[in-house]
């Protein structure tokens, strides 16, 4: 190799996301504090510190997901999005930028809105994980989020959408009483491709409680 | 027989909310980016990280060994040249994506590095250097792409009593698609090929699929069901979805292939750059006696031209998409002249309206710096200007664009103006109420767009003697509302309701349709379900009657039911269909732009008239206020009156021009795809140095639907974001009384332009 690959993400070099991936095993270990039940794994190792090491092979995980208990196995490099997308089949939550930038991957944990993207799935053990297919209920009782955003079409392709509507969610969970102001700034974090924010604009006025603006 | 649209429409022209909301805001929808099945392998590309290089070596003996890795496929074998940093050579499926990075390392590749030009810039001043694919002859990236002389242009600008010269121009933008190209192949037996790919396009996509492997079109199967953004950038598989199922083949299992977010950029797509000098010369009447325009722009490694030279100035010397549709010839003297720059970047692809946004950037700016020089309120130059109704069109056709152009353009600027307050708020440019650094200002644009029917695109409607009713049809809905299209449609002509319609769309195998490019979806697919659920009624209607002992000609639908319109004797819809006893009723029903234009021999009038047409206006106006200080520019309000012949959701139809607007204030002030000339990689392929606004940058939107449905339906996707930027130029120079020659319209651009004109506003 004499070329400078290297600083291609196709290339042997070091970028981002190995950096993450890498310091998975650190990662996950220091969130164990804060875990009480530790999953069997075959490769966990506790040293006389009490630290635990994962990894690097695949570990068995349970994360509760909309409610649910569900086990898989990964390795501890994987994030939270991949586990849920790749492993679960829980695929509400998207994959666009996978650099923490877009949204599209949000997810609420313990009812705080987390890009999925950029957090271990280890990480969330222990915590509620809800996406957006849990704002529906199994007899098809609709939230009033993803309801609004059907009756104001604030969605086109709708790739975009689940994120906005779980980090809608979080924010009027977290203030009922937020202005529509207030929700913008929450979902400062989410980029539509589309252009769906006007009539996101009029799914958060009725969400508010102040109706459509004339015009 | 001749169709036509009903005249009383229950369900057409109002607001629907669209029939798949809920599954897609509730992450229900599986995207072919969702499509997870057992034993699915992951796939991956690895590309060239030099914008120039040979290939000298490719080792991939060492990936064949890693852990779970089930195919390679090479693309670009040792010897072959890459063309830009992206450019494909090898592909790796494996078990996990873990894995599947694992070894994408493990393969080794030596490159001879060669010369590239990534700039526009760069490549005009070294036009003696070819970077590019090309012939000995060729010996430039540099490229003719068109040139055209009428009238007497120099005389013209010797006489005009104002000539204005500027600087002015457009950047590449990447379409950003959120769900990224890609598919999932699946080999059900050896010649039977299934894929999930994320499309504009799924008869083309299988059509492509089934060329490449020699296998019976019948045999592939390509499924769109959800589709997360095209933009124009999706038709056919591509060479990533050809990969995938190389892969699927050779590893004999299921492979997922998606682009990550720095692929999609680099090589999902772009829309080309365009950046022009032009002269421009009009009299104090305010009519435009000369253009002139030396403009050129790239479309990265390939080639194409990257405006419309025939078009400019635009739209007022616009000639169409169809020849049908007559040049104006409206500015007598006319000079203009495109260079094409191939670069060793992305290639093009349609985007949005191609070349028009670039069209409007490299004209509309330039009539309101013509306006000042003469003194004028730029509306009056522009009215002063319009194309004109071509006489005698009207009694050929009274719906055709040749009879209304002028006419939609003089109502939609009239609508424009009242919306925003035009009169009140428009000032000289620079002249604006003060307010410290704050400057106000406000500008128009505007735009012309095809969409007429393309096609052929079939649908299939069949009723059971349940009165269940089922809609079939290839084509796709990229988030356009095409499956509520077909569902309002078959549901009017059925007197039901959306929810009775059981809808099938996105499967190649249910039909023919076209591609979805040119807002040409609704204009073939609407008529085509007209049709189609047409037929079905009168089907039913041939198969009942004689169990009724009643005339079928006699038999007409009302809301929910069938009724004898002789002794008005009435049957609720499934009473009704339950006398179809073993039979079922159906419908097909076809349209194509080969349909849409039919004449009659001798009158030459159209034989299906008002059922689609061809040739949209549209008129935006944007308000900004620009921090003289800080150079920022927010845009506050845009006002967007647009038609597109006759409306059939009118909630999907402004939100897709509010989209529109929303993808054009996005141009103006924030993308621009950057390419560092040392390196010749795009230093922001990505979402965070690439920049959308969020919905917090975004204006106020005021969508007007001009809707004219004795025209029939045309396409509404593209129009909408061709003017908006040139608005919000518009709407700058005369906030601060200077222009900003190209976009995005940032701060570092707005302060020069300042500093040129001494500082202040």
């Amino acid at each position: 190799m004499n070329d400078p690959q290297g600083r291609s993400r196709n290339g042997p070099g070091y970028s981002r996301r190995d950096f993450l991936r890498g310091t998975g095993i650190a990662a996950a270990a220091s969130t164990l504090t804060a875990v009480p039940a530790l999953e069997p794994a075959a490769e966990a190792a506790q040293d006389a510190t009490g630290a635990v090491a994962i990894g690097p092979g695949s570990t068995k995980i349970r994360l509760n997901v909309n409610g649910k208990d569900m086990e898989t196995t990964i390795e501890p490099r994987v994030t939270l999005l991949d586990a849920l997308r790749n492993y679960l089949d829980v695929t509400g939550c998207k994959r666009v930028c996978d650099r923490g930038s877009c949204g599209a991957c949000t997810v609420m944990l313990d009812g705080k809105p987390v890009y999925s993207c950029s957090m271990l799935a280890l990480e969330a053990r222990g915590k509620k994980i809800r996406t957006a297919e849990s704002l529906i209920s199994e007899d098809g009782r609709l939230d009033a989020v993803p309801a609004s955003f059907v009756q104001h079409d604030a969605q086109q392709c709708g790739f975009c959408t689940p994120g906005f509507v779980v980090a809608l969610r979080a924010a009027l969970d977290k203030n009922s009483k937020a202005t529509p102001a207030d929700v913008e700034v929450a979902l400062s974090g989410n980029i539509c491709r589309c252009g769906t924010y006007e009539q996101m604009r009029h799914a958060i006025a009725s969400l508010c409680g102040q109706g459509k603006e004339g015009g | 027989m001749a169709i036509a649209w009903p005249k009383e429409r229950r369900l057409i022209g109002k607001d629907t909310p669209r029939v798949d909301g809920t599954e897609k805001a509730t992450g229900r929808a599986k995207y072919s980016f969702d499509i997870n099945l057992p034993g699915l392998l992951h796939a991956r590309i690895l590309r060239s990280p030099h914008a120039h290089a040979k290939i000298k070596s490719l080792d991939t003996g060492a990936a064949e060994k890693m852990p779970g890795v089930g195919a390679i496929h090479v693309i670009k074998a040792a010897g072959s040249e890459v063309f830009y940093a992206g450019d494909e050579i090898v592909a790796l499926a494996a078990d996990t994506e873990e894995h599947m990075h694992d070894a994408i390392r493990a393969i080794k590749v030596e490159y001879e590095v060669l010369d590239h030009l990534v700039k526009e810039e760069d490549a005009l001043k070294a036009t003696d250097k070819r970077t590019v694919s090309g012939g000995k002859q060729q010996k430039s990236n540099v490229q003719p792409g068109g040139e055209e002389t009428r009238g007497k242009v120099e005389e013209a600008f010797a006489k005009a009593d104002a000539v204005v010269e500027g600087d002015y121009g457009v950047a590449t933008v990447c379409h950003q698609c959120l769900e990224s190209h890609g598919l999932v192949a699946h080999w059900d037996k050896d010649d039977h090929l299934k894929v999930w790919c994320s499309t504009q396009a799924t008869v083309l996509t299988a059509q492509v699929l089934a060329d490449h492997f020699k296998v019976d079109a019948n045999n592939v199967q390509c499924i769109t069901h959800y589709m997360g953004g095209g933009f124009g950038s999706k038709f056919g598989p591509d060479i990533q979805g050809i990969v995938a199922a190389e892969l699927a083949k050779k590893a004999g299992k299921p492979v997922k292939l998606m682009l990550d977010r720095e692929e999609e950029i680099t090589a999902g797509g772009n829309r080309p750059s365009a950046y022009g000098k032009v002269k421009i010369a009009g009299n104090r009447d305010g009519k435009i006696t000369a253009f002139e325009i030396d403009c050129y722009g790239t479309p990265g490694y390939g080639g194409g031209s990257t405006v419309n030279l025939n078009f400019l100035p635009y739209p007022y010397d616009t000639a169409g998409i169809l020849p049908s549709i007559q040049v104006t010839g409206a500015i007598p003297n006319i000079k203009r002249k495109h260079s094409v720059v191939r670069l060793n970047t992305g290639g093009a692809r349609a985007m949005r309206a191609p070349n028009h946004p670039q069209s409007c950037m490299l004209s509309e700016p330039a009539v309101d710096d013509l306006a000042a020089k003469l003194g004028l309120d730029p509306l009056q130059l522009r009215l002063k200007n319009l194309p004109l109704n071509i006489p005698g069109a009207d009694e050929r056709d009274p719906t055709s664009w040749n009879a209304l152009r002028n006419t939609i353009f003089t109502q939609e600027i009239d609508i424009a103006v009242r919306l925003s307050d035009w009169k009140n708020k428009w000032h000289p440019p620079g002249k604006g109420p003060g307010n410290g650094v704050l400057k106000h200002g406000i500008g128009m644009a505007l735009h012309t767009w095809g969409g007429s029917a393309a096609g052929p695109n079939e649908c299939k409607v069949i009723i059971s003697r349940s009165g269940s009713v089922t809609a079939e049809t290839s084509t796709q809905d990229l988030g356009t509302g095409q499956r509520t299209v077909t569902c309002i449609v078959t549901a009017e002509i059925l007197g039901l309701e959306l929810t009775d319609i059981n809808l099938k769309i996105g499967e190649s195998q249910l039909g023919i349709s076209g591609g979805s490019g040119g807002s040409t979806t609704c204009p073939s697919q609407a008529p085509a379900t007209l049709r189609a659920a047409t037929a079905a009624r009168d089907d039913l209607f041939a198969k009942v009657a004689p169990k009724l002992k009643v005339d079928k000609a006699d038999l007409a639908i009302e809301k929910g039911k069938v009724v004898d319109t002789k002794s008005g004797k009435s049957w609720a819809w499934k009473e009704f269909c339950a006398k179809l006893g073993s039979e079922v009723a159906r419908g097909q029903g076809e349209w194509s732009l080969a349909i849409a234009i039919q004449t009659d021999e001798k009158t030459k009038k159209p034989l299906n008239p008002g059922v689609s047409n061809v040739q949209v206006g549209g008129v935006q106006v944007a308000e900004v206020v620009v921090d003289t200080e800080t150079g920022m520019v927010q845009c506050t309000n845009v006002v967007a009156v647009q038609d597109c012949g006759m409306v059939i959701n009118k909630l999907c139809c402004e939100s897709q021009v509010a989209g529109g607007v929303i993808m054009g204030v996005n141009y103006a002030l924030f993308e621009d795809r950057i390419m560092d000339r040392h390196t010749g990689r795009q230093v922001n392929a990505d979402m965070e140095f690439y920049k959308l606004g969020g919905i917090e940058d975004m204006p106020k939107i005021k969508v007007h639907m001009h809707d004219m449905p004795e025209r029939g339906v045309i396409g509404i996707g593209e129009p909408p974001t061709i003017s908006t930027a040139a608005a919000i130029s518009n709407a700058i120079f005369n906030a601060i009384g200077v222009r900003v020659p190209d976009t995005p319209f940032t701060p570092d651009k707005v302060l020069a332009a300042l500093s040129k004109k001494g500082g202040n506003a």
